[in-house]
């Protein structure tokens, strides 16, 4: 029976719910409306799509002091991409219950490589995290707690490849419905709100002649 | 062009007493902080929800920030800066707003006191933690609204509350007034530079400052050359000659307001087509960009700072410099406001080369420079000088890596901060102002008139 509730309308709840309320508050965002300026610009509007790309790398100025992080990071989320919609587990399950159809799955190998780097990546990040002198003192509990369960989901989905059993999937499929009903309150949702402060602060920065 | 140093010196003791003048507000807490709230209910629109929204606290700001990395210490970090506003935000004004007043606790004043030191003592407002982050934030704006709401709940520390008090006032700050702007000029005029002042007309309107008329002369006489030497109709204006805004670096709107809105009108008054703001950080942006909201309409003249009108002048062919620095090695010291948060980075430098510097950039330059330390108004909160003397340590050796024998500057707090630094803690290279640079080598022509008339 416990299978059936997370196989099915738990599913379907942490499904809709991470949509709805994720959307709710990307739009709450957009609704508090942007006061215009009246100040003549130096640039016709934009700046905003080319902050948003640009940020994906950092100034040559900062690569020393961010090195360490952004090969983290990029492992970490690239790794975890590759993983969520190239996983062939993956793929059988989005196309039957979200799409509809499917598409190609990563070799075994590759997939491998992705967890190891996704995995390797967020545990490294977990940990500068409670070790940094910097970013212990400015974590909050949320922060650990997102870094900690998106770790035990790739962990249990792993262990469930691995082992190959009906109740290690069940429990990769648990923690998954139980980060999607956490992820909109989170500063997980940084993932869908990063476009929105790179473009507003691109965009604000763009009209005083400045391309950041 | 040396500065008095005996003035400097009168001038820092004067800064020293100036938290005793301030006044004070007499309110219980519990109506500072719905005074603080009611700006950020006001202030925080998309942009700053967007902002709140996307901080993960991956601490990346923190290797941008000049007093964290000059202390060491991770209470400076960026992120900590609006960690007020965050709080409000997600308790009164986010989506869970309902299920965070259930799961935390309110804004206390203990909070609003914490914010007070994080946003007016440790942050000039100077926009290199944005360019590290990697979601864009923009902190500075954030900082801004803070100290907005701590001014509103009547929470500026006491030193820059004194000035800014005394221009909401006066309209003046440091005791100056007209009649400095009088006397100096009347000095000015004694050497041969006459300056016109209170033309009911003009093409321009200059402006100049406090630190210029008691301090920076050369500044003053170098600007009063110029316009001479361009041959425009401009004048100052006893009646709107201040360019510094201590309620815009005080967060104090009606302050603010007041300050701006005596330039433009004066400025509207004599139908001035450009105002020229002078070697001063934050009074660009103040004018340049939150001018004509201020006003309620696109203001109807152009804005330069002083730096960027002589970049154009040069950039066009209109400047006539000699390039008597003869390959004398210069490096130029970005001013945070004018620079990274206004786009004047090229036009300096255009100046500097037309005058025959051997221009060295400092390793971080132009839009990723370090600030000196020294602006948004904490050269005059005296209990910000530890803080200062270790963010000025980051400055002085970038300067000193260039083995440059001028640095140029084109912002009075900077030039401030940089003599306060070399004088405690020594500096190789002249602290040099780029319009007073500039006067020192404009070609020689006839003696300089006033304008208006043949030379």
């Amino acid at each position: 029976m416990i299978a059936q509730l997370i196989d099915g309308p738990l599913w379907l709840f942490s499904a809709w719910f991470f949509l709805v309320v994720a959307l709710w508050r990307l739009l709450v965002i957009l609704f508090k409306g942007r006061p215009k300026s009246l100040a003549k610009p130096r640039n016709a509007p934009g700046g905003a799509l080319a902050t948003i790309f640009r940020r994906f790398l950092p100034y040559p100025e900062f690569r020393k002091v961010s090195r360490v992080r952004f090969w983290a990071g990029y492992a970490f989320h690239v790794g975890l991409l590759a993983l969520l919609f190239f996983a062939a587990p993956h793929v059988e399950f989005l196309s039957q219950r979200v799409t509809g159809f499917s598409w190609p799955a990563l070799p075994h190998w590759a997939f491998e490589v992705a967890a190891e780097l996704a995995l390797g990546g967020l545990l490294f990040l977990a940990l500068f995290r409670l070790m940094d002198p910097v970013t212990r003192f400015i974590s909050s509990t949320g922060d650990h707690l997102a870094s900690w369960l998106v770790f035990l989901v790739m962990l249990t989905g792993c262990f469930a490849l691995w082992r190959s059993h009906e109740s290690l999937r069940l429990l990769h499929l648990f923690l998954a419905e139980l980060l999607l009903i956490y992820f909109p309150f989170s500063s997980l949702m940084h993932a869908l709100t990063f476009p929105f402060s790179r473009g507003f602060t691109g965009a604000v920065y763009h009209r005083k002649g400045v391309n950041i | 062009m040396a500065v008095n140093m005996e003035i400097f010196h009168q001038f820092l003791g004067q800064i020293a007493h100036l938290g005793e003048r301030a006044e004070h507000v007499d309110l219980p807490d519990e109506k500072r902080v719905a005074l603080a709230k009611e700006i950020f209910h006001q202030n925080i629109k998309a942009e700053q929800a967007g902002d709140l929204e996307s901080c993960m606290h991956c601490g990346l700001c923190a290797e941008a920030c000049h007093f964290r990395v000059g202390t060491g210490d991770p209470r400076y970090t960026p992120a900590r800066k609006f960690e007020l506003a965050r709080r409000v935000y997600r308790r009164e004004i986010g989506p869970f707003r309902w299920l965070y007043r259930l799961v935390t606790r309110e804004i206390t004043i203990d909070d609003l006191m914490e914010a007070q030191e994080l946003v007016f003592d440790s942050c000039t407002t100077c926009g290199r933690c944005t360019l590290i982050c990697p979601m864009g934030i923009n902190v500075a704006g954030l900082v801004t609204t803070t100290r907005h709401a701590l001014a509103n709940a009547g929470l500026i520390p006491d030193d820059l509350a004194a000035v800014e008090q005394e221009q909401g006032s006066r309209g003046t700050v440091f005791g100056a007034g007209a009649e400095h702007l009088r006397k100096a000029l009347e000095r000015l005029a004694a050497q041969g530079l006459e300056a016109p002042l209170d033309k009911e007309r003009a093409d321009y309107l200059v402006l100049t400052s406090v630190v210029d008329l008691l301090l920076f002369n050369d500044q003053l006489a170098s600007t009063v050359k110029l316009f001479n030497r361009l041959g425009v109709d401009w004048t100052f204006r006893s009646n709107a000659y201040e360019g510094a805004n201590f309620g815009y670096l005080a967060g104090c709107g009606e302050v603010q307001r007041k300050a701006t809105l005596r330039v433009i009108e004066e400025a509207v008054a004599i139908g001035a087509k450009a105002v020229i703001v002078p070697e001063c950080g934050h009074a660009y942006p103040a004018l340049r960009w939150e001018g004509a909201d201020l006003y309620g309409k696109p203001l109807p003249f152009d804005v330069y700072a002083i730096s960027e009108f002589l970049g154009l002048l040069v950039q066009q062919g209109e400047l006539e410099l000699d390039e008597a620095l003869n390959g004398k090695v210069a490096t130029y010291h970005d001013p945070c406001k004018v620079g990274r948060h206004s786009g004047v980075l090229d036009e300096p430098r255009a100046v500097l080369r037309k005058l025959g510097a051997d221009l060295r950039e400092m390793p971080n330059h132009g839009l990723l420079n370090w600030c000196c330390g020294g602006g948004a108004g904490l050269f005059v909160i005296n209990r910000t000088v530890p803080l200062r003397r270790a963010a000025f340590e980051i400055k002085k050796q970038e300067v000193e890596s260039t083995e440059a024998e001028m640095v140029v500057m084109a912002c009075g707090s900077c030039r401030l901060n940089f003599i306060k630094g070399k004088d405690e803690m020594g500096l190789n290279g002249e602290i040099v102002s780029l319009v007073a640079l500039v006067g020192e080598h404009l070609v020689r022509k006839s003696e300089p008139v006033a304008s208006g008339r043949e030379e």
